[in-house]
């Protein structure tokens, strides 16, 4: 389909073959979010890990990837920040780092992507990091966990570890803007039309709904700016979703995660109910490969999906 | 030559209360463009189809439409890139804009919002009639040629989410525009511009990238970063919850390398606005009963004290 770009242009990174994808022992960035409000998604990430046969190894001392808002108060600090969690992950011996949100993948491979195109702003991050002894060779490539599950793992082998199927429940994909947009920054599927999350819902033994919402942004990140805004937006995406038919949707990205999660009550004023319960990619994954309900935290979403789940007969 | 099934929206304000589509079959190649198709559609099959169009060659501005759900160039988009699985391609009017007939919608919101930046020089001197050439280095001009490259198609306005929920905000080709004149070194009302564009609600943009469809390469979500980062630095509208949510966020990941986010709630609604804090309250409760609340104080990362050196050497502003 479509793209206001040339071929030339997208990001050519992102289906790279890495030696972590060889050995199977990946960077493991897990962002702010995972490791705050959202910690069952951090838990399913590992029991996820563990069923794929893939260790992750957390970069413990990384800071924040910026998210979006640092690069509003300063143009290098993000990148600089970014170049110094490439560079711990390259003194692991690593050349992958993996992510689990969206906005983290968004903002670490445009860090990136400004570091690798210029020596000199490569040249810029490595004088402040050698301030305190590190280094950053430019080595690193920042992929998301949806990626790695279906370029390293491959939908055909993911449909085979399947054993508990979906059973054909109707789940709503939601990506998340800065896992598809820019082009130019991440490139691994079409921005317009991407298919990854429908292909991992389908491997699952789900039925994917299709919506104009899925591309759509959540309002996570003006939620505080202006009472309201996130709340429409959400219920917006949300409506489209559920009048075509979704009965579930699943999220690579956190922050979509507490803007759905937390706003549908809010939006239905407007919008009508939805109450559609927000899977994170890595619960809905791991559930399938047989990791016991209980253990990915379903009890702390506040749009509980359990009874969605003892309607098609997955949980009792 | 193939089978190309135009699916066009079809509406006329004067006569029509709900609007209906109507299939047009051409026989054109794949590579014809969609607005090539339309003009043999309109020349050959039903000459009441109305679309706005011109240059043909992308310069203009006025072909914009729905292709396939994503608002293009129309001129720019061939029927072949944009075609559904059944061979049809799907044509409506842009959202967010009221339609008028067919794919023409009103586009007098967008010209307001233009309208309301003042988008012409403003200079400095008393004397308009000024007696020397205003002079600009290559440097400061490279900054603006490629917003001077915009040609007002609403691309990004059609798409911004923020304007479909939101109607008082900018949107991204205005802002674009604003920094145009914000960092031409002629201008005189730099101040005044970042006044004006943060009460049109500069802040309320939601980093969605959605506006990176830009079919000029404009890409107004860069200059929205950039007028932001203007409106900090010349500390203009400073109290508003943009500009206190980004320098809270910053001020947190220097000291503990994360974005501890109960500090950023408090920080950006104001710790003594207790009206505020209210309206986040409800949710916050929520979150609280399923055991969800982030942490109130976060333990610092290892190795800290590096990213505070990061923060130091760029001279990074933070709360």
């Amino acid at each position: 389909m479509s793209s206001t770009l040339l071929p030339e242009e997208r990001a050519l990174d992102a289906h790279v073959r890495t030696n972590s994808s060889k050995s199977k022992r990946y960077g493991f960035f897990p962002g702010c979010v995972a490791k705050e409000s959202c910690k069952e998604l951090f838990n399913s990430t590992m029991l996820l890990a563990d069923k794929l046969g893939i260790e992750l190894v957390e970069l413990t001392a990384a800071s924040c990837c910026g998210a979006s808002v640092l690069n509003d108060t300063n143009r290098d600090v993000a990148r600089v920040l970014n170049a110094r969690t490439y560079a711990q992950a390259e003194a692991l011996g690593l050349d992958d780092v993996i992510t689990i949100c969206s906005t983290c993948t968004g903002h670490m491979r445009a860090a990136n992507k400004e570091l690798r195109e210029s020596e000199e702003r490569m040249a810029h991050a490595n004088a402040i990091l050698g301030k305190f002894g590190a280094n950053y060779k430019g080595t690193v490539t920042v992929r998301h966990l949806l990626w790695l599950l279906i370029d390293d793992i491959g939908l055909d082998a993911l449909r085979s570890m399947v054993v508990r199927p979906l059973n054909g429940l109707k789940v709503a994909p939601f990506y998340g803007c800065h896992i598809i947009r820019p082009e130019s920054v991440n490139g691994w599927e079409s921005a317009r039309h991407p298919h990854s999350l429908e292909d991992v819902i389908v491997a699952l033994g789900g039925e994917a709904v299709d919506y104009a919402g899925k591309t759509r942004c959540c309002g996570f990140h003006v939620q505080l700016e202006k009472d309201g805004i996130a709340s429409s937006m959400v219920g917006q995406n949300m409506r489209m979703a559920k009048d075509n038919g979704a009965e579930a949707v699943i999220t690579p990205c956190p922050l979509c995660h507490l803007a759905l999660d937390g706003y549908q009550a809010d939006a239905a004023a407007r919008w009508g109910r939805t109450d559609l319960p927000i899977f994170h990619l890595p619960q809905l994954v791991a559930y399938a490969l047989g990791v016991p309900a209980e253990k990915l935290g379903l009890n702390k979403h506040l749009i509980d999906p359990r009874e969605v789940m003892v309607s098609r007969d997955l949980i009792n | 030559m193939a089978k190309i099934k135009l699916d066009i929206f079809r509406f006329d304000e004067a006569t029509d209360t709900v609007p209906h589509r109507d299939e047009v079959t051409v026989d054109l190649p794949e590579t014809t463009t969609v607005l090539d198709a339309l003009e043999y559609a309109k020349a050959e099959v039903d000459g009441s189809i109305s679309f706005r169009r011109s240059c043909r060659s992308a310069i203009c501005g006025s072909c914009s439409m729905s292709i396939g759900g994503v608002t293009s160039l129309a001129c720019k988009t061939s029927c072949g890139s944009a075609m559904e699985e059944d061979g049809s391609v799907k044509i409506d009017p842009m959202p967010n804009f009221q339609p008028m007939k067919d794919l023409v919608v009103h586009m007098d919101p967008f010209w307001d919002k233009y309208a309301r930046l003042k988008p012409y020089l403003q200079p400095n001197d008393a004397d308009s009639a000024h007696a020397t050439e205003r002079r600009v280095s290559p440097d400061d001009m490279k900054k603006l040629v490629d917003v001077a490259n915009c040609i007002m198609c609403a691309t990004c306005y059609s798409l911004c989410p923020v304007v479909s929920v939101d109607p008082a905000f900018a949107g991204p080709a205005a802002i674009a525009y604003a920094y145009r004149f914000i960092e031409d070194v002629r201008d005189g009302k730099r101040t005044d511009r970042l006044a004006q564009i943060s009460e049109d609600y500069l802040w309320l943009c939601a980093h969605c990238y959605a506006c990176s469809y830009c079919p000029k390469h404009v890409d107004p979500n860069d200059r929205i970063i950039d007028v932001k980062r203007a409106t900090i630095k010349d500390r203009v509208m400073m109290n508003e919850r943009g500009p206190r949510h980004a320098l809270v966020v910053a001020k947190t990941i220097k000291q503990t390398g994360m974005l501890a986010e109960t500090e950023v709630i408090q920080g950006t609604v104001g710790r003594f606005n207790i009206r505020g804090l209210l309206k986040v309250a409800p949710l916050g409760a929520r979150m609280a009963l399923k055991g969800k609340l982030p942490p109130p104080f976060l333990k610092p990362v290892p190795k800290v004290d590096e990213i505070r050196t990061i923060f130091d050497a760029l001279e990074a502003p933070v709360r």
